[in-house]
């Protein structure tokens, strides 16, 4: 097996690697998939909040593999400076999956497309101070037929409805709507009555059982859960299993890609890595594909230095790692009292299992004199907003060990007071949530480099992520939010509360090696290959100049899918040559 | 914490697993995250204590004698046999505390730090009232406890207990608590499927990548110098995070 050459060598195996696999195996290419964690199946997933959320089992632990985190403080005499905290000592894990198919296996699977004007955003809206906007160099009409085939091989349920953001779409939905709760026509009235037009999420869950995939079973632990059934549409289920299946693709889990080796022509030679019990090994192909997630991505490009490439692989011209992008936005809640509400209501509250299902893009673009951006005509890109209920009990019942005593202090409560106060979280009111989605803008601030200090298990410099961001992507976050809060008083909710921040979601991430025309101001062509490296290829989020308003996985996937047609072609026409 | 000898020791300071566990459940939404100040409480490894190699059915025997006694003295009063819900006996929370300290790859700091709790807890039952916690009247013990929790290692030891009663009322019932899910119905919580069975859990899924020599797995430094830490934390007093707009 050792330095057997490969038609495509693929770093990673998440939404970015396994469309690539897939393509390229059922065209008969001899492919390998390099990933760095285990190679789990539905057997191996159970709806165990110890597992998902507590211990975090499915990533490294922080003291083996970390990041290392820079945010901006300001001392006493006013002056900022930038520092870093290793995420080991912080508690903030920055991994979303380190499996066979990665965080694909864990997403919500909120299947939105982009839409036109995420393609073209400085020519639709125009520069913002302080910000790295750049438009896309392919067009919306380029992607859709990707989205297309996305909603059918990988799977996506949804139901096509009227609304005044609604893309353009060349097929309907090839799988119905999944189930949804008694809440969900709560939300479409409540919508209804005040103007919004709210509609159902396409979900990368199959309602019905197809391509030697089971539907979804409605054990209602979808979000951050692993899915049993094969339902849901990971890279491994959808993808990597079939890739398999052709015989032309190997999969080598627990490998850890560590350096791309390059020659005096700048052409990559091979991919080195760490085996299982941290041999070090060595693949050599004619294409190589990197898809470890943005900052990972990054990370191996700018360690993977070379005559060429002193400053790390692709990055001559300086721009690997920057521009990276998460999602702007925050969260919001509303709790229903159940003493407010008839036994009916009540009980269709309680009602567990299947999904809310209910988003809001009705200021998809914002266009309001009373909107404060950018932009002086109150128009402004701005985002999604999506309903959902938590699950989790542990982390419900955390927390109602605190009381208050008779001076106001917080106390901790046992005894009948600890279990009226549990009984009371659990049996008297239920919360749904939102989340925002809206644009990231790049900055300066936001970018991936090496630790100069801070080394993984194996010895090698660790990511550092500074995590900046523009102030519009809170006034934007703000302004969704509070249209999502006047939802939640409509449908009669109590304790209505938001929050918008800058801190990053970890597990909303891309950019770092974005795609344009001018190799100065870019890593990626628009094929996504390297400007600089001819048999190079990232097909990740990194290669997103700007990253759109809604979760990232549907057009990485598409996207994957796009570059994979144009390495197909290369591949068979090397075959000819 | 190895010159520690009582939860009202001036010198007692959070222990970084603590405060991990603390800054982790903030992270459980979305943005919830809140930075901790990485805990100046620096404990030196001590020797093992060794459950390890007990059965859980030997668990009956053990709970005869210190720490289990204790233990399971102080999750009775915590959570109550009442009409009201289910009690520690109920949900096996000694048995799921047991688990915790034995198969679970629980830090060796937090196993040493509930161990030592209970020696704490005894000598300051003996000073108050003339005999350990496990002979006293409920009245009593409710004294001993409300007392210590105002001590900030008496309450971070409370809390450890409590967030274990959580779990052991919440989590699969294959952990070694919440027999035929007694806490879900209590709590009307409906549970997912499928759940894990022993050989399932959390510590049981496959490995991952070694490194070759297996060196640093392991042995991060819990150990670092008392003065670095104690920096670090005055460097953090003194700045805040920039808060634009």
């Amino acid at each position: 097996m050792k330095n057997k050459p490969y038609d495509i060598c693929i770093v990673g195996s998440g939404a970015g690697a396994s469309p690539v696999a897939y393509t390229l195996a059922n065209a008969g290419a001899n492919v390998i998939v390099l990933e760095k964690g285990p190679w789990l199946t539905e057997k191996d997933f159970f709806k165990d909040e110890l597992t998902i959320s507590i211990h975090d089992a499915y990533n490294p632990k922080l003291s083996d593999e970390q990041h290392v985190i820079e945010e901006e403080y300001q001392n006493e005499q006013g002056e900022r400076f930038w520092q870093g905290e290793a995420t080991s000592d912080s508690g903030w894990s920055w991994w979303n999956g380190s499996v066979v198919g990665g965080s694909s296996n864990f997403m919500s699977g909120y299947f939105h497309r982009l839409k036109p004007v995420d393609f073209r955003l400085k020519s639709e809206f125009g520069a913002i101070d302080g910000a790295n906007i750049a438009d896309w160099p392919i067009s919306y009409d380029e992607l859709e037929p990707y989205y297309a085939q996305v909603e059918r091989e990988v799977g996506v349920s949804g139901r096509v409805v009227e609304h005044p953001h609604q893309e353009p779409r060349s097929s309907d939905f090839p799988y119905p709507p999944i189930a949804e709760v008694p809440i969900s026509s709560w939300i479409d009235q409540a919508g209804k009555n005040i103007g919004y037009h709210p509609m159902p999420v396409p979900r990368a869950v199959l309602s019905q059982p197809a391509m030697g995939r089971s539907s979804c079973e409605y054990s209602g632990y979808c979000s951050s859960y692993g899915c049993s059934s094969g339902a849901k549409g990971s890279g491994r289920a959808a993808l990597l299993n079939h890739a398999v299946k052709t015989g032309n693709c190997t999969i080598k889990p627990n490998a850890k890609v560590y350096k791309i080796a390059t020659d005096q022509q700048g052409e990559i030679t091979g991919v080195h890595y760490y085996d299982a019990v941290g041999r070090k090994q060595t693949v050599n192909a004619k294409l190589y594909v990197i898809a470890c997630q943005a900052v990972e991505t990054s990370r191996l490009l700018l360690a993977s230095t070379g005559d060429k490439f002193p400053q790390g692989l692709a990055n001559n011209s300086g721009q690997v790692g920057k521009n990276l992008v998460f999602s702007g936005g925050g969260t919001g809640r509303g709790d229903f009292i159940f003493d407010d509400l008839s036994e009916q209501q009540v009980s269709e509250l309680k009602h567990v299992g299947p999904f809310v299902n209910r988003a809001l893009q009705d200021w998809y673009k914002i266009d309001d004199e009373k909107f404060t951006g950018a932009n002086k005509a109150g128009k402004a890109k701005g985002g999604t907003i999506d309903f959902l209920f938590h699950q989790n009990p542990i982390s419900r019942a955390r927390g109602t060990q605190w009381g208050v005593d008779e001076q106001g202090n917080d106390k901790l409560l046992w005894g009948e007071g600890l279990k009226q106060s549990i009984k009371q979280e659990f049996t008297s009111y239920k919360t749904l949530r939102f989340e925002v989605f809206n644009d990231w803008l790049p900055t300066d601030d936001c970018f991936v480099s090496l630790d100069d200090t801070v080394t993984d298990k194996w010895g090698d410099p660790v990511a550092k992520v500074r995590i900046g961001y523009h102030d519009h992507d809170l006034t934007v976050g703000a302004y969704l939010a509070e249209k999502a809060e006047k939802l939640l008083v409509e449908l009669g909710a109590k304790n209505i509360s938001s929050a918008v921040s800058g801190y990053p979601a970890t597990n909303l991430m891309a950019g770092g090696c974005r795609f344009g025309d001018d190799p100065k101001t870019s890593v990626l062509n628009k094929n996504c290959q390297a400007h600089e490296v001819n048999n190079l290829y990232v097909t990740d989020g990194s290669f997103m100049p700007t990253g759109g308003s809604v979760p990232y996985t549907f057009t990485i996937y598409a996207n994957a899918f796009r570059v994979a047609d144009h390495i197909k072609t290369r591949w068979q026409a090397s075959l000819v040559s | 914490m190895k010159f520690i000898s009582s939860f009202f020791d001036s010198r007692y300071q959070t222990p970084a697993w603590f405060q991990e566990k603390q800054s982790r459940k903030q992270q459980l939404s979305r943005r919830g995250f809140l930075k901790s100040a990485a805990g100046a409480g620096a404990v030196a490894a001590l020797p093992a204590i060794t459950f390890s190699a007990q059965a859980i059915e030997q668990l009956a025997e053990l709970r005869k004698t210190d720490p289990w006694l204790t233990l399971d003295a102080t999750l009775a009063h915590l959570l109550p046999s009442s009409k009201t819900g289910p009690s520690a006996s109920d949900i096996k929370a000694l048995e799921y505390l047991y688990q915790v300290m034995t198969v679970q790859p629980t830090a060796q700091a937090e196993k040493d730090f509930i161990v030592k709790g209970v020696g704490w807890l005894n000598g300051f039952a003996n000073s108050e009232k003339g005999q350990g916690f496990v002979a006293l009247s409920t009245e009593d013990k409710e004294i001993i406890l409300t007392k210590i929790s105002q001590s900030r290692a008496g309450e971070n030891w409370l809390s450890t207990l409590l967030s274990y009663i959580f779990e052991a009322m919440l989590a699969p019932p294959a952990y070694g608590g919440n027999p035929d899910g007694i806490g879900w119905q209590w709590l009307e919580h409906q549970a997912g499927f499928p759940l894990p069975k022993a050989g399932q859990r959390y510590f049981e899924l496959p490995p991952r990548a070694r490194t070759r020599n297996e060196i640093a797995i392991h042995t991060v430094a819990v150990t670092a110098p008392m003065q670095v830490n104690q920096a670090k934390n005055v460097v953090k007093k003194s700045i805040k995070r920039v808060h634009k707009a």
